[in-house]
């Protein structure tokens, strides 16, 4: 092995970073050709059928034709909000489980999810009639909240995984059940309700993916410029002092980062569970655990598994469909197990 | 580079551990610090290279106050290694080693050829080219310390700090730490450990810096200070000093406490 530390230095050695084998660039590719079969089928599949060339076409098309309003205006903004709340949950995940240094980090596990369920839920009990950009508004207060508790809880060091879990499960349960009791002394649209608790896209449109954009960009970036610090404080806050990183401001960081980043998908999609705790782990088979790699391999593993599981949603019970929360837990929940078995 | 502490009092674990501490290290120097257990030599090293913040008084870089510095302007210029090290870290030698660059890398860690050139430098002075392929977790205890002291090198610090770089290491692990740290200071590195084995000290260092309760019992060249005298006042214990045949170097070793009153070193 020692001949592979005298490979020679340039633009070469970022394109195929170091510990990133041909394989993970391959997987990599992999990935982004999945979403966009995700994406293709997506435009295709719902409560009208579209041949392929109809919905490409459809992308191009103005509204007034059939295939360019299911496309333009029902299925790309919806696909686009798909994308954005995997994304951001698999980043959430991945910061939550690098900054604690606990395969449990997850924004449902840790309570940021009910926190910012709670917010938006109080926000719509409030006055149903609330714009988007308010609902978001007030999630992105849940999440910074659940992610202020987070940072009292995890202040010093390595918290112990036990607590920090047993802590967002009370905590997730408490905020949790006060939303269920808002939401059903509202009157509001049932289906609405229930989307939100059980997580979905139901009608997710254009003004949500720009009501959460300003946020979820910013704190996507965000992550990726964190992610070196993030390397550094895996090796513990001495080590990390030493090498210049504060070990306590870049945790703050880090957490508020991910309140937003939950915030931005539960304003859209409700309590979405297990995609933050399921991404990161099947990431590190792209990329390794070099967060640097795995904070964008997260966010691709996200989008491909929100996008997949809104596409089996809207089609399981077509005309109608099952809130897509359901899938992503159907598919984390075992996952979970899984790792409790024989990971953690 | 020098650094320096003036009337230094720092807290530790709630405890005042150290008390109004002024020393000098200079540039190039060789320091050995000891005393036994709670005698604060660990709290001092925490506090000078600014993992702990004092209570009073100042750490000075260069003339500079080291808490009022940018924390990556100290990183390029000061590498700390802490005693024990986080458990379960999953990388291989090679990503650590790397990890040390990055107080000189951008907000990415994008690799310039100088960073190629610290690492392999790092790798070879601290001889750990051929478990670089390994991850942390499957090392030997010596492997693993030689691991942390190359991420410390890839800094390429001017002033290195180790908290008992020897402990848990066998003889032989325990004399390549201490002749790499030898080798360091001949290019010009200062260099402050935290030491236990006191033989280490007087054979391997310049300079020897006793602490008790808090406080700078003894501060000089060893064939100065590790004698019987300042030493059985540090430690409580009789000490016995030989002399190695071959240096002249004091041996220092405990003696039997039944024996206090004949214990000579004739």
């Amino acid at each position: 092995m020692a001949g592979a530390t005298a490979e020679t230095p340039g633009a070469m050695s970022f394109l195929v970073p170091r510990g990133q084998s041909r394989k993970h660039v391959a997987l990599a590719c992999a990935g982004v050709l999945a979403l966009a079969l995700i994406g293709l089928l997506t435009m295709m599949f719902g409560a009208v059928n579209l041949s392929a060339g109809e919905a490409l076409s459809g992308l191009a098309a103005s509204s007034d034709s059939l295939s360019g309003l299911v496309v333009g205006q029902i299925r790309l903004p919806r696909f686009l909000d798909a994308i954005l709340v995997g994304g951001a949950l698999g980043v959430a995940g991945a910061l939550l489980q690098g900054v604690t240094r606990n395969p449990l980090g997850d924004p449902t596990i840790f309570g940021l999810t009910a926190a910012a369920g709670l917010a938006t839920a109080t926000a719509i009990s409030i006055n149903p009639q609330i714009p988007q950009w308010g609902i978001t508004l007030a999630a992105m207060i849940g999440g910074l909240g659940g992610a202020g508790i987070l940072f009292v809880i995890a202040y010093r060091g390595a918290v112990s995984p036990v607590r920090l879990a047993l802590a967002g499960v009370a905590l997730s349960a408490l905020f949790g059940a006060i939303t269920v009791g808002l939401l059903a002394s509202v009157r509001t649209f049932i289906q609405t309700t229930l989307g939100f608790l059980a997580g979905g896209l139901y009608g997710a449109d254009w003004a949500d993916l720009y009501s959460i954009l300003p946020y979820a960009l910013p704190a996507l970036v965000a992550a990726v410029a964190l992610s070196g610090r993030l390397n550094v404080l895996s090796l513990g806050d001495d080590v990390a002092t030493g090498l210049g990183v504060l070990a306590d401001r870049t945790r703050l960081a880090i957490l508020v980062v991910a309140g937003v980043l939950t915030a931005s998908a539960v304003a859209v999609a409700g309590l979405v569970g297990f995609v933050g705790l399921l991404s990161p782990h099947v990431a590190r088979y792209i990329s390794g655990s070099d967060n640097r790699y795995l904070i964008p391999a997260s966010a691709l593993v996200g989008a491909i598994i929100v996008t997949a599981a809104d596409l089996v949603a809207k089609l399981v019970i077509t005309p109608s469909e099952i809130p897509m929360g359901i899938i992503t837990a159907a598919l984390g929940a075992p996952f979970l197990l899984y790792l409790v078995r024989f990971k953690v | 580079m020098r650094l320096s502490a003036e009337h230094l009092s720092l807290r530790y674990n709630g405890r005042d551990a150290v008390h109004d501490v002024s020393l000098d290290l200079e540039s190039g120097e060789l320091i050995a610090i000891v005393g036994p257990n709670g005698s604060g030599k660990t709290t001092l090293l925490r506090g000078l290279s600014r993992l702990l913040k004092p209570t009073t008084g100042h750490v000075l870089l260069d003339g500079e106050e080291i808490r009022s510095m940018a924390p990556r302007a100290v990183a390029q210029r000061l590498a700390v290694l802490p005693q024990e090290h986080p458990e379960g870290v999953d990388v291989t030698v090679r990503e650590l080693v790397w990890r040390g660059r990055a107080p000189h890398q951008g907000i990415l860690q994008r690799a310039t050829p100088a960073d190629h050139e610290a690492v392999a430098w790092a790798m070879e002075a601290a001889d750990v080219h051929d478990v670089a392929g390994r991850s942390l977790g499957s090392l030997s205890g010596g492997e693993r310390q030689r691991a942390w002291v190359a991420l410390a090198l890839a800094q390429q610090p001017r002033v290195l700090l180790l908290d008992e770089p020897t402990s848990f290491l066998d003889v032989q692990h325990q004399v390549e730490i201490m002749a790499l740290l030898s080798r360091l200071n001949d290019q010009g590195m200062t260099i402050v450990a935290v030491l236990h084995d006191l033989a280490l000290a007087g054979r391997f260092m310049q300079r020897v810096i006793g602490m008790r309760d808090g406080s700078v019992a003894f501060d000089g060249p060893p064939a100065e200070v590790l004698r019987p005298e300042p030493l059985e006042e540090v430690f409580g214990v009789p000490m016995i000093v030989l002399e190695d045949p071959e240096s002249g170097l004091p041996v220092p070793l405990p003696g039997y406490p039944d024996a206090a009153g004949g214990a000579s070193t004739s």
